[in-house]
């Protein structure tokens, strides 16, 4: 198993925003030579394909290339984030996924991939990387923000809806990485430009217990954190909020704290200026209160 | 040939047989036959926040044609705001959301509930 480590790069709000959208978008981080030399490999090992159709293939051999570790899989930036998201020593992708398209090319169903468990748990990430400019125009890839804590995926029908409200575009330029939990839904949408698009998928892995070991902000209270969405964010299922701060407890190494009050206590939805009732260990926690007893 | 349809010509057959079809009503019949041979079902699928009628919709597709119409590739360029809206555009609705699945409310199902409706052309 080859692992990697290095310095956090997220903080507290960071790590609860992932925990809302299930995302976290990080922009041109990757260099253009690399970006180029990433797109030539492709060239070369991808399979023929003929417009409007796409190719799933994995070029292993790229896992090997010390260009491409240090500048896509450790990527200081990227490999920061998923520092914060799976702890120290995580483990580095043994499959590289190439999902090419030779556009324009019709859209794809929304779908989670194989292999997602939804729970609060984060034990390993999936990950999107852009080696190209890449255009709402070339089909760039769509994410439902807080899918990944749905369970389970939707009803019979989800994967034929079109744009659900709240649907955010990957469309980014060249060296862009979208990380995500594995689980949240996407979609390769519709292209009309020409050419070929490529996109890489890959995974990491936890292996070592979660705790609270990103950067940690000065003003950061978690009995006060807002695990509802915010004003500006999609619209999002009634309780999410409850599933946002149990998966924040968790990545917290704090599980067995987690409870929730209910009515107006802790976790809260929006901003509060005061300490709600009911934050784990507070004296209005009804375990705090049985022991008492 | 749909249920309706053969049980319409049924009863057709009975009144000639008892002598008590007329000109008009055999024209009747012979003619909704008529109007019923190209009628086919659309389904609109409609998202919504809550199984409420009057809930915002997140999302949609229309089955028709053998195809599937996505809607409009922004959301808020879909034809309907609220599933009241598709009904007072002429959709029937023919399933309402499942409430044993939403019941649970520990449980997130997705970004809202699914109402189907339909419509005959």
């Amino acid at each position: 198993m080859r692992t990697h480590d290095c310095e956090p790069t997220l903080t507290d709000s960071q790590v609860l925003d992932f925990c809302k959208s299930g995302y976290l978008p990080l922009e041109g981080v990757v260099p253009d030579d690399v970006n180029q030399r990433v797109v030539d490999f492709m060239n070369d090992h991808a399979p023929h394909i003929e417009p409007g159709d796409f190719a799933n293939h994995e070029p292993n051999e790229i896992l090997d290339e010390d260009w491409f570790i240090d500048g896509v899989m450790c990527n200081p930036v990227a490999a920061g984030a998923v520092r914060c998201l799976l702890g120290r020593d995580f483990a580095l992708p043994r499959i590289m996924s190439s999902h090419r398209v030779h556009m324009p090319a019709r859209a794809y169903g929304w779908h989670r991939d194989g292999g997602s468990l939804s729970n609060h748990e984060l034990n390993y990430l999936q990950v999107y990387y852009y080696p190209q400019d890449t255009t709402v125009e070339m089909g760039a890839t769509a994410f439902l923000p807080g899918s990944h804590l749905y369970w389970p995926f939707g009803q019979g029908s989800s994967g034929l809806y079109g744009m659900y409200r709240g649907t955010v575009s990957s469309a980014a330029p060249a060296g862009s990485i979208f990380i995500s939990a594995y689980s949240v839904w996407h979609r390769r949408t519709e292209s009309t430009a020409s050419g070929i698009r490529n996109l890489l998928k890959y995974n990491y892995w936890r292996t070592t217990a979660p705790q609270r070991d990103w950067i940690r902000e000065p003003d950061f209270d978690p009995a006060t954190a807002v695990y509802g969405p915010g004003p500006d964010a999609p619209p999002a299922p009634r309780n999410s909020y409850l599933a946002v701060a149990r998966m924040y407890f968790w990545l917290c190494g704090r599980l067995d704290d987690f409870q929730a009050l209910g009515g107006q206590g802790w976790p809260k939805v929006g901003p509060v200026d005061y300490q709600p009732y009911g934050y784990p260990g507070d004296p209005t926690d009804p375990r705090v209160h049985q022991q008492a007893v | 040939m749909s249920l309706p349809q053969q049980a319409a010509i049924e009863s057709c057959i009975e009144r000639f047989r008892s002598g008590t079809l007329t000109e008009l009503e055999l024209r009747d019949t012979l003619q909704s036959l008529a109007d019923g041979e190209d009628k086919r079902q659309e389904l609109l699928y409609l998202q919504a926040g809550t199984a409420s009628v009057n809930s915002g919709v997140i999302g949609m597709f229309i089955a028709r044609d053998g195809e599937i119409d996505e809607g409009p590739p922004d959301p808020d360029d879909m034809p309907y705001d609220t599933v009241m809206d598709a009904l007072n555009d002429g959709w029937r609705i023919i399933k309402f959301p499942e409430l044993a699945v939403i019941l649970d409310e520990t449980r997130l199902h997705g970004p809202g509930v699914e109402f189907i409706l339909e419509k005959v052309r």
